[in-house]
């Protein structure tokens, strides 16, 4: 990593901070209440130049993480529509061609247009099950049927990136294209109520004879395999970059609780167990933050890190939910309270925290395991 | 083989029954809402499942220890922040069963049989882990005692008939100066505070009590002055199992559902991947071995040898069994386990970890009882020497 990166980084942080800090934290509890989208917060974020990251040369992935991270030690459904926006940027900035670059990036980074990636199904793993979506060529154009599920971003993004298997369910034919919402054919399913993360909408996206010009294929039918998988990492690294600032915030307040709260007449940061879990979340954070630095800075230089990101995604599948487990565990009683009784010491609740992590966290289909990946490359 | 007995194999079928028509069907909606399920009170009176710890002397069940841990476990399988609801009541009860005189006795178990609860009033703000900590006094008077105080987090606490309210009685004796009382619902200067929002175990009502000048007779103390620490340790103790019994319950609950999640995303396939196979196998693992290790401290109980370090292992290990059997099945059921209930038991299983003393509370005592031992000489060659 050089100097100039290294001072790009810190500026981005600075500016990620400070909007966490003005921006978010007011709306945060709020938002977590209402589940209502925060449409002005977007157009913010655009002014803010953090909404597409990931388009940007050499620095760009680790700028994304780093903002994703900041911005998660104070709200992460914003981070979370941030990194389904970002990444549905980031798949025509790196996949599309000239025109579609041309159509699309400007939108999605300044705040006009909302993207979204409908990616998972109903089966196993896309590409096969019994909603599967499939395209078929018709004169010229298009033509898919079928549903996506569990969307981010779904109902208020204005464009969608999917895949869709050509002429029949199959999981290596699948290509990539983009849609815009208003496509006729596209309609999104009620809003589903999610454990955390209130205020990144999740939805199912169903596609009925929508037809699209051959010129909204993302790459050619070839590359689809590669591209999801490419998607799959970069979406991975900024939900690791969430968990982790997560897990950094739920330190920072669970410190602060240990050692306000006094026990056996001393404040409980003093005891050995309750060092030990501060110590563990504190340890496992930073690791994994490593791993999220290194595997950004192989996207930026250009270089494969599918690999490393799902390593990365295997590791917090693991400890990442452990991270606000102990945390919680540290404040006892005062941790499960989702508003803080106003007989203790007033800190952020990590209740929320807690059910945000689940989000972060998931794997988007049962028989996805980063595992397997990993394994293949050895 | 089953190694329950006919009457126990009886007793966990209607709990079941009772479980999928009343607890099931409502639990989604009152853990969303946070409202309490006043409903099940009723509910359960008919089957006096409230009294299955109170003495048929008294009118109750007098179900052994591993028969209430049977129960206790099918409705933790319903829903744990209801079945919490039934064990802080069963908690209360404890205290009288181990110090209370016969008046006393006949004074809270009967409410508990026509389908009144009980709570438990042991935390204060200052005194969570440290149960010594408390502030609240009860001063002695011609009449019989004035109490003054504030107690937190008190389960049942807005619903309870009938409460044990430790306070101290010699606030300079320290834990052996505080004693414990039974007080009434509506006795004048005792009233209920906030109600918390809790992340799990949501429609279990958890409140704040303030006692304020509150005076009850001479013959509402339980025991002699002095006994509250001894009275609340082994109340505690019995009522610990209980914890772990809801956990198991809790864990069933989380593979059930993750293996039915399996059989629809992968239909026709009778078995999925190894990598899933084996998370299926490790959750089966904790959860049988937490059941066991509850059954066993019960069998203890039951036999009348000592379960005090059985019961803090007990309850550690089945709500820690349980957080990790619940996020493993948030785990491999993905976006579906997040839409899904799978997230209320991840919720309710971490509030487990906590409360009826934290699982470090619990670690303390196994690690003192482990540290207590005899020696063992443990090198071959020096016990030969020897």
């Amino acid at each position: 990593m050089n100097i100039s990166s290294t001072e790009n980084l810190q500026r981005i942080q600075a500016s990620a901070a400070a909007f966490a800090d003005e921006f978010l934290e007011p709306i945060a509890i709020d938002l977590d209440r209402t589940g209502n989208f925060p449409r002005a917060l977007v157009a913010e974020l655009a002014r803010q130049q953090l909404l597409s990251l990931p388009t940007e040369k050499n620095t760009g992935f680790s700028a994304h993480v780093e903002t994703l991270q900041t911005l998660s030690q104070v709200c992460p459904a914003v981070a979370s529509i941030l990194n389904n926006n970002a990444i549905a940027a980031y798949a025509i900035f790196k996949w599309g061609t000239d025109a579609q670059k041309n159509a699309h990036l400007a939108g999605l980074a300044e705040g006009q247009n909302i993207g979204a990636l409908a990616l998972s199904e109903n089966g196993p793993a896309i590409g096969i099950g019994p909603d599967a979506l499939v395209g078929v060529f018709s004169s010229g154009k298009i033509v898919l049927n079928g549903k996506k599920i569990f969307v981010r971003n779904a109902g208020v993004a204005d464009l969608y990136v999917g895949f869709a298997s050509i002429g029949a369910p199959d999981a290596m034919s699948i290509t990539g294209f983009i849609a815009p919402a208003e496509t006729p054919g596209i309609s999104v399913g009620a809003i589903q109520l999610t454990m955390g993360l209130r205020g990144c909408p999740v939805a199912d996206v169903t596609f009925k004879n929508v037809s699209l010009d051959q010129t909204s294929l993302l790459g050619t039918v070839k590359d689809g395999p590669a591209i999801l998988a490419d998607l799959l990492g970069a979406l991975a690294l900024g939900e690791a970059a969430q968990t982790i600032g997560i897990g950094k915030a739920a330190a920072k307040h669970a410190a602060a609780a240990a050692r306000h709260r006094i026990q056996f007449g001393h404040p409980i940061a003093s005891l050995q167990a309750i060092q030990q879990l501060l110590a563990e979340i504190a340890t496992d954070s930073h690791l994994a933050w490593l791993g999220v630095c290194h595997a950004a800075q192989l996207a930026d230089d250009g270089a494969p890190f599918g690999v490393e990101a799902s390593m990365v995604k295997s590791f917090l599948g693991r400890f990442g939910q452990k991270l606000l487990t102990d945390a919680i565990q540290v404040e006892g009683g005062m941790g499960i309270c989702e508003v803080v009784p106003p007989h203790f010491q007033g800190t952020l609740p990590l209740a929320r925290l807690f059910r945000d992590m689940a989000g972060t966290t998931l794997l988007d289909a049962p028989g996805d395991f980063p595992e397997v990946l990993v394994a293949a490359s050895l | 083989m089953n190694l329950l007995t006919q009457e126990q194999t009886e007793i966990q079928k209607t709990a079941k029954a009772f479980v999928a028509q009343h607890i099931i069907p409502n639990a989604a909606a009152y853990d969303k809402s946070g409202e309490f399920h006043v409903f099940l009170l009723e509910a359960a009176k008919p089957g006096k499942i409230f009294g299955m710890a109170i003495p048929k002397a008294y009118g109750g069940l007098e179900y052994s220890p591993l028969t209430q841990a049977l129960v206790l476990e099918e409705w933790g399988y319903g829903c744990c922040g209801m079945a919490t609801t039934l064990a802080a009541s069963i908690l209360s009860m404890d205290s009288v069963l181990i110090a209370g005189n016969e008046g006393q006795k006949k004074q809270f178990f009967t409410p508990m049989l026509n389908g009144k609860i009980g709570a438990f009033a042991l935390t204060e703000p200052s005194a969570g882990s440290d149960v010594g900590g408390g502030k609240a006094t009860a001063v002695k008077t011609a009449q019989g005692y004035t109490i003054n105080g504030s107690k937190c987090w008190i389960t049942n606490g807005g619903f309870a008939e009938v409460f044990i309210v430790f306070a101290q009685t010699d606030p300079k004796a320290g834990v052996k100066g505080i004693s414990a009382f039974i007080m009434e619902r509506g006795t004048p200067g005792f009233t209920v505070g906030q109600e918390e929002d809790k992340l799990g175990l949501r429609s279990s009502n958890t409140v704040f009590l303030r006692l304020d000048e509150v005076k009850i007779p001479a013959s509402s103390l339980l025991g002699k002055e002095g006994d509250g620490m001894r009275i609340a340790m082994e109340t505690l103790d019995l009522a610990r199992p209980a914890i772990a019994a809801l956990a198991v319950g809790l864990a069933q609950r989380a593979l059930d559902l993750c293996v039915a999640h399996m059989h629809e995303r992968f239909p026709g396939k009778p078995f999925p991947g190894q990598a899933l196979q084996f998370k299926l196998a490790d959750m089966r693992i904790q959860i049988e071995s937490a059941r066991q290790v509850l059954h066993h401290m019960m069998a203890l109980r039951d036999a009348g040898k000592p379960f005090s370090e059985e019961s803090a292992m007990s309850k550690t290990y089945a709500t820690d069994a349980a957080m990790s059997v619940a996020s493993s099945a948030m785990r491999l059921m993905g976006s579906a386990g997040y839409t899904s209930e799978v997230g209320k038991l991840m919720r309710d299983a971490k509030v487990m970890q906590i409360y009826e003393g934290t699982n470090q509370i619990q670690r303390l005592v196994v690690a003192r009882a482990v540290l207590a031992r005899p020696k063992v000489a443990v090198h071959a060659e020096k016990a030969v020497a020897k």
